[in-house]
């Protein structure tokens, strides 16, 4: 088998035969061409691996020629050996200005053509087994991608259907993971008893293994809540599953809540979570007053004998809830400025009364205190509203 | 960029950080500390964050994880010098009652 095809292109016919010689003894297959339009209709015929080219030709020149295959997508790869009978610097930068890959000068000793065509034939070796490696690379990172996007539809899959109805209360999501999939996870459930079972919770770190770690914290939430009982019980029970399951570096901070439907308290543990604001009548829009649910207990995961405290705090009718994730209001700006809670509940103070209007109005008005700077962390915004009668 | 010292003080080692904690350094940072445990293993681990800006998620569960090697290996953990942004971090997440913090170095390694 040739070692490659070189086609030859020179109006004078004893160089054609000369360099056809020495490159077919040493096994390249030869095409021969007498001029630039020649070579087109010759590389039609077959695409060769390596053109040596003289410049001055009549018909079509070899410096058209060269553009013209460097010009084309087709061709472009084509190694391109100028020919010139015109010594010197200036014109062996012309020639390499014209996309010529290398030039020899004239008059050449056919020995020193053939050294080039070898050394050109490693370079169109090493060349294509780059372009080969490109092309796996691209596929398995394709690859990658389009499971990223299948595991962050399935991700969007476990949040709560919007619009969300819960007895005697609304509520909403917006659900914007760092980097497609996240450790963010929320989830408002019916218990048996009537009431409404609701936890928001971020687990450390990103990607892919807090995303698997947030479907462990809701199975384990839905498992809990399944028993009834109050959040103290859900967090004891998830605090285990999470310690008997997860590696040492990984927890999840979490705010687990009970309402009633006839009560005018909410119930809840904050396990290491950023508190959840109430605003007081917030669900008919205008401006409120907000109070923080604030809680002290440790995160899920870390340790199975840790404590935790329920808390009770007034939340009557026409109240409204928004649950976060730290990564809403702790984006770093230029001036190191962090929104943080008292900053939220300024933005907070004054919403519209319908929850995916207020939630949109909120995020919008969060993206413009960052500034130029945008969300670097999984953020969830949860807003529920408790109905009046 | 993270910058990670270590140092001998008698049976304790001592780790300083400086720079801003997150998930693109953790992996430098738990190859110091498991280093530090498993060649000096140390009775007392002290990790001074005097320097750190900033710690998100993955810096606190690597600490967590710290402490409960270190615990593993009959030793303890102290931490010292956090400066306000991650101590209200640790606040936060009641870490705070967690770890055994120092307001200073040699507090840390006396242990008072």
């Amino acid at each position: 088998m040739a070692k490659g095809v070189v086609l030859v292109v020179d109006d004078e016919a004893p160089i054609r035969d000369i360099l056809s010689f020495y490159l077919k003894r040493a096994d390249y297959q030869v095409l021969i061409a007498g001029n630039g339009a020649e070579a087109l209709e010759e590389m039609g015929r077959l695409r060769p691996d390596l053109i040596i080219s003289d410049l001055r030709m009549p018909g079509m020149a070899g410096d058209e020629l060269c553009k013209h295959v460097k010009a084309d997508p087709a061709t472009q790869d084509i190694y391109f050996i100028i020919l010139s009978a015109m010594d010197g610097t200036a014109s062996r930068v012309g020639g390499l200005a014209l996309g010529a890959d290398d030039m020899i000068p004239k008059p050449f000793h056919a020995q020193e053509v053939l050294a080039k065509v070898d050394s050109s034939f490693r370079l169109i070796g090493m060349q294509k087994e780059i372009r080969r490696q490109n092309r796996e690379l691209t596929l398995f990172q394709e690859k990658v991608q389009e499971e990223m996007e299948l595991a962050a539809a399935l991700q969007m899959g476990l949040l709560p259907k919007l619009p969300g109805e819960a007895p005697g209360a609304r509520y909403t999501h917006r659900y914007l993971p760092a980097s497609g999939i996240g450790g963010d996870i929320y989830d408002v459930l019916p218990l048996p008893d009537g009431g409404t079972a609701i936890m928001i919770a971020d687990v450390s770190g990103h990607g892919v293994s807090a995303a698997l770690i947030s479907a462990m914290v809701k199975t384990s939430f839905e498992n809990q809540v399944r028993l009834g009982g109050e959040p103290l019980s859900w967090a004891r029970g998830m605090n285990e599953d999470l310690c008997r399951s997860t590696l040492a570096e990984q927890f999840a901070t979490a705010w687990l809540a009970r309402l009633d439907p006839g009560e005018d308290s909410i119930r809840y543990v904050a396990a290491g979570h950023c508190a959840p604001l109430r605003i007081v009548s917030g669900a008919r829009g205008g401006l409120h007053r907000s109070e923080v649910l604030r809680g002290t207990g440790f995160m899920l995961g870390l340790d199975p004998g840790l404590p935790f405290t329920e808390s009770r705090a007034e939340c009557q009718p026409g109240d409204r809830l928004v649950l976060y994730t730290d990564g809403m209001v702790e984006v770093e700006r230029e001036d190191h400025d962090m929104l943080g809670e008292a900053g939220l509940r300024r933005l907070c103070a004054e919403l519209p009364a319908d929850a995916d209007a207020a939630a949109d109005e909120l995020v919008s008005r969060i993206r413009a205190f960052n500034a130029p700077s945008p969300f670097v962390d999984d953020v969830t915004l949860v807003i529920l509203d408790r109905l009046e009668d | 960029m993270l910058n990670i010292q270590t140092r001998q003080d008698g049976t304790a080692s001592v780790v300083s950080i400086q720079g801003k904690v997150n998930f693109e350094v953790t992996a430098q940072l738990r190859d110091v500390i498991r280093e530090t445990v498993a060649t000096a293993q140390p009775k007392l681990l002290v990790i001074n964050l005097e320097g750190v800006s900033f710690i998100d998620s993955s810096g606190l569960g690597l600490l967590v994880a710290a402490r409960n090697s270190v615990d593993k290996s009959g030793g303890r953990l102290h931490l010292c010098c956090l400066p306000p942004p991650v101590k209200k971090t640790f606040d936060q997440t009641n870490l705070t009652n967690y770890f055994s913090i120092f307001a200073t170095e040699q507090d840390a390694l006396r242990g008072a």
